[in-house]
Formats: C-alpha cells, sequence, structure tokens
C-alpha cells in the first residue's frame, strides 16, 4: 500500500500527485479500501500470470459503485502500468513483463514485501541488559540492594515526621522483594570474593547473576549462564573457588526449601 | 534537622522475614538483574520563595517528591534516591521567576527486562488469569499462558489446580515466570508473563509453608 504513495497515479488522464492523492483519500475514506482491494487483487493476478490485471484492478472500482458514484466526473483508474513505472522505467515502455516479482514484492514497498514473504517467527526473546541501560548503569546484587533500601529506611522514621515527605509504595515492595531474595547478609564480603571473577572477563550482571540465584555448583552456573559457558575454560577455576567462598558465607535460614 | 539522605549508608544487619524461595535450579536459562544503580540528570525548576540558606535542602526535597515512586520505560521504578553528584547553575527562565538548576543524583532503579524469569507472589486469581508481584512490578499471567492441564477452580479461594490436584496456584502463593511483555505508564510497570515453559510455576503453596 506504502507503494502506491510514490507513484503518481493517473487521474482523469493526468497523473496527480502524492498530496493530491491524501486529500482524496481523507475526503473519502472508503476510496482506501478500495485502493487496498484492488491492489491485493492486481498482486494475485500478476502472481499468477500477470496479464488482465486491468480488468482485476477495474473490477473492485465496479463493486464500489457508491464510492464512484461520489466521486462523479472522476474516474479512478489504476493502470497496471504506471503502477509498475518505477521498475520498467528503464525499459522504456510501459508494459509488465508478466513476471510474477513486481516492485510491490522488493524491500521497499515494506508493507507490500511483507505482505508477500513468508510469514518469519518472532525472534527468541533474549535478555538484552547491557543495550536498555545507561552506560553507567551498574548492576545492584539483591543484598546490596536490601542493605541500601533498608538503610534509607532507617534514615525514613526521622524523615516521616515531616507530614510533606510520604513514603512511595514501591519502596516497601521493593526491599520486601530484595530482603527475601537474598542469601547473604554481608554484600562487601559477597562483593570481593566476586570481584575476582571479573579479571576472567565475567561482567557485573554475571556476577550478580550468580550471587542472586546462590547457585553451589559451577555446572548449574553453566546451565544458567549460556554467556559464561563461552568462557567456561578460563573461568571453571576461579568459579569453583568463588562458589565455595560464598558457600561459607551463605545464610541459611529457617524456610530455606530444598527441591530435587 | 537537615533532611538529607547519606550516600550508600553504613552497613546494617538486613533484618528480613524467613525467606521463601528455594534454591535456584539450573533451568533459568534467561536470568536477569533487577535492581540498579545508576546517575541520573533533571532539571528542577524551583520557586522563588524556596531561595535562601536552605536552597539546596529544599532542591533536593522537591527532587525526591518528583522522583521517587516514579517509572519511565527505560529504567524502571526509580526506588530511592542515595545522592546527589552535582547540582549545577541555576538558571532564571525568561518572563517569570522560576529558576532551573540541572542536578544529578544517584538511584537505585527496580527494573524489569523481557525473557528475565524471576520469583513473584501471586496477589488474585479469576478465570482470566492471576496477579503476581515481584517488588513493585504487577504481573499478568493469562490462562492461555497457564499450562493446559491446570485449571481454574471457582470458590472461597479461587485457583489453577492440575487434574489431580497435585500443584495448585491460588494467593500468596509463589511462582517461577517468565516475563514476555512489559508495559510502562507514569507510575507504574505492568508485566505479562507465562509460565507455559518447562520449569516454570508453583514453587511453593502457602498452605505448605506455614
Amino acid at each position: 500500500m506504502t507503494h502506491l504513495w510514490r507513484t503518481p497515479v493517473p487521474w482523469l488522464g493526468r497523473k496527480i500527485s502524492k498530496l493530491k492523492l491524501y486529500a482524496v483519500i481523507s475526503l473519502n475514506p472508503h476510496l482506501a479500501s478500495i485502493l487496498c482491494s484492488s491492489f491485493l487483487k492486481q498482486k494475485k493476478m500478476s502472481d499468477k500470470g500477470g496479464k488482465g490485471g486491468k480488468s482485476a484492478l477495474k473490477s473492485p472500482a465496479s463493486k464500489g459503485k457508491d464510492d464512484s458514484a461520489k466521486l462523479k466526473g472522476r474516474k479512478v483508474q489504476f493502470d497496471s502500468e504506471d503502477m509498475f513505472d518505477e521498475k520498467f522505467e528503464t525499459n522504456g515502455n510501459g508494459k509488465s513483463n508478466g513476471k510474477g516479482d513486481t516492485p510491490f514484492s522488493k524491500g521497499k514497498g515494506g508493507k507490500g514485501d511483507k505482505g508477500g514473504s513468508a510469514k518469519k517467527e518472532p525472534p527468541p526473546l533474549l535478555l538484552n541488559v547491557e543495550q536498555e541501560l545507561p552506560e553507567n548503569a551498574k548492576c545492584l546484587m539483591n543484598c546490596e540492594a536490601a542493605q541500601i533500601l533498608q538503610g534509607i529506611q532507617d534514615h525514613m522514621v526521622l524523615l516521616s515526621k515531616d507530614p510533606t515527605i510520604k513514603i512511595p509504595s514501591s519502596f516497601d515492595r521493593a526491599l520486601q522483594y530484595a530482603s527475601t531474595g537474598s542469601f547473604y547478609t554481608n554484600p562487601q564480603s559477597v562483593r570481593q570474593v566476586l570481584e575476582s571473577l571479573k579479571k576472567q572477563d565475567v561482567s557485573d550482571g554475571e556476577i550478580c547473576v550468580i550471587a542472586n540465584t546462590g547457585i553451589e555448583s559451577s555446572k548449574k552456573v553453566f546451565a544458567l549462564m549460556p554467556s559464561l559457558k563461552a568462557k567456561k575454560t578460563n573461568v571453571k577455576e576461579s568459579l569453583t573457588t568463588a562458589l565455595t567462598e560464598l558457600k561459607k558465607l551463605k545464610t541459611v535460614t529457617e524456610s530455606t526449601i530444598v527441591l530435587d | 534537622m537537615p533532611r538529607s539522605r547519606p550516600c550508600f549508608p553504613s552497613p546494617h544487619p538486613v533484618r528480613r522475614s524467613p525467606a521463601l524461595r528455594s534454591p535456584v535450579h539450573p533451568f533459568r536459562l534467561h536470568s536477569g538483574n533487577m535492581f540498579f544503580h545508576i546517575v541520573l540528570e533533571r532539571n528542577m525548576q524551583l520557586h522563588p520563595r524556596h531561595f535562601g540558606r536552605d536552597l539546596r535542602e529544599k532542591l533536593v526535597s522537591k527532587l525526591m517528591k518528583d522522583v521517587e515512586g516514579t517509572c519511565s520505560g527505560r529504567h524502571g521504578f526509580v526506588v530511592a534516591i542515595t545522592g546527589i553528584e552535582n547540582v549545577g547553575k541555576g538558571l532564571i527562565r525568561d518572563g517569570t521567576g522560576f529558576v532551573t538548576f540541572p542536578v544529578k543524583y544517584q538511584c537505585v532503579v527496580f527494573r524489569p527486562f523481557k525473557g528475565e524469569i524471576l520469583e513473584a507472589v501471586v496477589t488474585m486469581v479469576n478465570k482470566m488469569g492471576f496477579f503476581a508481584e515481584a517488588g513493585p512490578v504487577q504481573i499478568f499471567v493469562s490462562n492461555h499462558l497457564i499450562p493446559d492441564d491446570m485449571e481454574f477452580q471457582t470458590g472461597d479461594m479461587p485457583n489453577y489446580t492440575t487434574s489431580d490436584g497435585s500443584v495448585k496456584i491460588q494467593k500468596d502463593s509463589e511462582v517461577r515466570l517468565k516475563i514476555i511483555g512489559t508495559r510502562v505508564d507514569a507510575t507504574e510497570i505492568f508485566c505479562i508473563g507465562t509460565i507455559k515453559d518447562d520449569f516454570l510455576g508453583v514453587i511453593s503453596d502457602p498452605g505448605t509453608t506455614s
């Protein structure tokens, strides 16, 4: 459909500009649907053999008699030769080559191309943390976030005396989430242990995932993070050491449920 | 009393309720992080009545009121401001007496990502699906994204149960889900999740953990 706007449409024997076509379409919305249906039919015809395009184009116009009646004195004539102007300019004549592929099937048209090509499967949902956040963003482990927010909450006891300062509900929920999601009470020690992995090109995000998930086995870490698996040979030894250290720092709580 | 937040306050013992979560299994192939510490910048407009010796404090408290609890598509929820990096020179706006100050501040943000697997607590169950919460983020799991062998059961405690009754999703259940879409407005991030993939679903039932 977008490709139609690019090529001028013959109108009363003369070509009209894109702007005039927009104006006409805005006055007669039904014309847009007629144009679409005629384009689709034309495409089908061209896929079949390309010939007889003109008649296919004219039939929807005849169906939309009410609209054509409104456009009395104005004949909307879609000459198939003109529609393919862009492609056939170099040929020197206006005749269609009769082949299946039309300018509409090319990538330029966008919509036309999408309509014609087979539906592609949507790409798999990938986690692109680094690309979506600003560069100065620092990943926080849940235990670190819990510590920061808990400190702020303690100060809020003083701040709450001021009636104008309201504590947002998102704060309490975030604090609860961070607190229940962390295995460690001493984030500094955890950070110190995991910093050694940075020498092996382990990213900040990967370090935080290791801390947040509380995994004890390096095999599980590699299964969890395919990106880390690529660096397995370099990382394995230092990762095993780090996980052993983290195990000592982990806090065991009453309600830790172990699922086999 | 000056009302300012310390930057990275001294360590406090984390007082937390008993953890309900289970150790992670190796099937969390797309696990991500939610909390980030970032530096943001904002232009703060201040009325001339606030000018005086407490100008900076008033600017900071206005920043907190304007920014904390809000969210954006890029950064997620601004949970809390942890410090002020820099307050630039004020610029008087023509025609009004207001002055605009560029303020750089550090804050903790909470942001969900598409493709992320996380654990959430169910808050409401109905025939269309169920709502769950992970921190300040609301997640909706449609019945189309719940495994087919789970059916909705009405009653005092509406729930989704398997045919053999072995697995139940009801209010306060912990579920592991995957985020497949997000919607952001000024005050809230709303996500769509699924539990239909492998290794997703109920972690713990509120009945068994009490």
